[in-house]
């Protein structure tokens, strides 16, 4: 399983030259199927580039949307294929029982926010509501589950030959009680991360501005560490980057969690910060280097507390 | 895939646990999910102590008691079945919280998950206009926060 970043930004995109590095564009990752297939995690403005860079040999496609705030749906527009007869598109997303995933994605591609409208899009648009799912995707095996974000959101765990791929990138799991006081059943998302090959994840906020931001559905960096500490993924990627953060504050941020990440034990390369076009072949991931000297005994952070 | 929590009930148990009226979380067949430390100071016990317990133990220990003082079995406590059929249920009764017999009033409301099961978050409070007083395990982490005095 191959997956590459088009898009790890939250909240709103953040072009501009302090956000080179780590790129504009909002949540969008394509992922590539032990068969060549492509799934697709999330349709914000990182999905327009990927659409420029898909063939027909990528037919057909399958957007796996975590939940329809902004940052989440805005490229959908935009993304080439969506205008081709030619395209067979298949979208999973939350129900809601105010109404179907298809209206309400409408509500966004309709007038006066749209020059066009759902049913005027020519390509094959097909529509499932996908809670506490699990189905097929040519050879990979996808779960949905509900998780602690605002209104109805969705995580996904993706598994392809053995190889599994957690997706929850708008997430707040300490919300009301602090991880370390709860048993595992007790944590939204648990389940779907649990010993992940690779884990994406919320990690918004630094704990300082998390002070301002409770309630808000995302992660400051010590929840985010909490919720991997519990769930063993073997690597991370800290994805939904808050927009006012710059290239220097999120090369500051993610050095912060990769040293507190070996203060618990944990190897420095388990904790990778999300860049836009980041490419990572999942079968290929090298060996976790030696682990963080303050735990000294050679075990991964792993631990109930 | 362990058994996790369906995330109704996982919102649930942590609103409850920031509430100041007493509250608990009952799953099927009425065990006992959660309770929060203002029900555990009223009913005398910690959740620590009472996690996990079936229907018949918690309602042998703490009701809810008919007339005659004893306790109702969980099938016949006209919320049990409201809640099944995924409906609201408020009412009055007496239970025995900390050793004595004190009327309360209920609120349950239903948590339908997913998967179709069926919980009820249950918030009460006495009737009889005397306050709840705190748990000693409560008052022991107090006292360890402030040097042994209140
Ligand atoms: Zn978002
Ligand atoms: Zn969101």
């Amino acid at each position: 399983m191959k997956l590459k970043v088009w898009g790890a930004r939250g909240s709103i995109p953040a072009p501009g030259p302090e956000t080179m590095i780590y790129g504009g564009n909002t949540s969008c990752i394509e992922v590539t199927l032990s068969d060549d297939s492509k799934l697709i995690l999330d349709a914000g403005t990182g999905i327009r580039q990927l659409g420029m860079a898909m063939t027909a040999a990528d037919q057909p496609v399958n957007i796996l949307l975590t939940h329809l705030h902004m940052d989440h749906i805005q490229g959908f527009m935009f993304f080439g294929p969506v205008f081709s007869p030619e395209s067979e598109i298949t979208v999973w997303g939350p129900a809601s029982p105010e109404a179907s995933l298809r209206d309400r994605i409408a509500r966004y591609i309709s007038a006066p926010l749209a020059p066009v409208e759902v049913r005027e899009l020519p390509s094959l648009l097909t529509f499932h509501e996908a809670d506490a799912l699990e189905w097929n995707i040519g050879p990979a095996r996808v779960r949905a589950q509900a998780v602690n974000h605002r209104g109805p959101t969705l995580g996904y765990r993706i598994e392809d030959n053995g190889t599994v791929l957690t997706y929850i990138p708008d997430h707040e799991p300490g919300l009301g009680a602090p991880l370390a006081s709860v048993e595992d059943e007790w944590i939204s998302g648990f389940d779907l991360a649990r010993d992940a090959t690779l884990l994406v994840h919320d990690c918004q906020y630094t704990d300082t501005e998390y002070q301002n931001h409770l309630g808000w559905g995302h992660c400051p960096v010590s929840d985010a560490l909490d919720f991997v500490r519990r769930t063993n993924p073997e690597r991370v990627l800290l994805f939904h980057h808050d927009p006012l953060h710059s290239d220097d504050f999120l090369d500051g941020l993610g050095n912060d969690a990769s040293t507190r990440w070996q203060e618990l034990g944990g190897a420095a390369d388990e904790i990778l910060m999300a860049k836009e076009r980041l490419e990572l072949d999942l079968d290929q991931l090298p060996a976790p280097q030696a682990v963080g000297a303050a735990a000294g005994n050679g075990q991964r952070p792993r631990s109930r507390a | 895939m362990s058994a996790q929590r369906p995330l109704e009930l996982i919102l649930s148990r942590n609103l409850l646990s920031s509430l100041s009226t007493p509250g608990l979380l009952v799953g099927e067949g009425g065990k006992l999910l959660f309770f929060n430390e203002a029900a555990g100071a009223f009913l005398g016990r910690s959740f620590e102590d009472a996690t996990g317990l079936d229907a018949d133990q918690w309602t042998a220990e703490f009701g809810p008691l008919n007339p005659s003082g004893d306790p109702i079995p969980y099938e016949d406590i006209p919320a049990t079945e409201a809640l099944r059929q995924r409906v609201p249920f408020h009412g009055q009764f007496a239970i025995n919280a900390s050793g004595q017999h004190r009327p309360i009033e209920v609120t349950a409301i239903p948590i339908v998950a997913p998967d179709e099961s069926t919980a009820a978050m249950v918030l009460f409070w006495p009737t009889d206009g005397k306050p709840i007083h705190a748990h000693p395990a409560h008052l022991a982490d107090h006292l360890d926060d402030n040097g042994g005095t209140v």
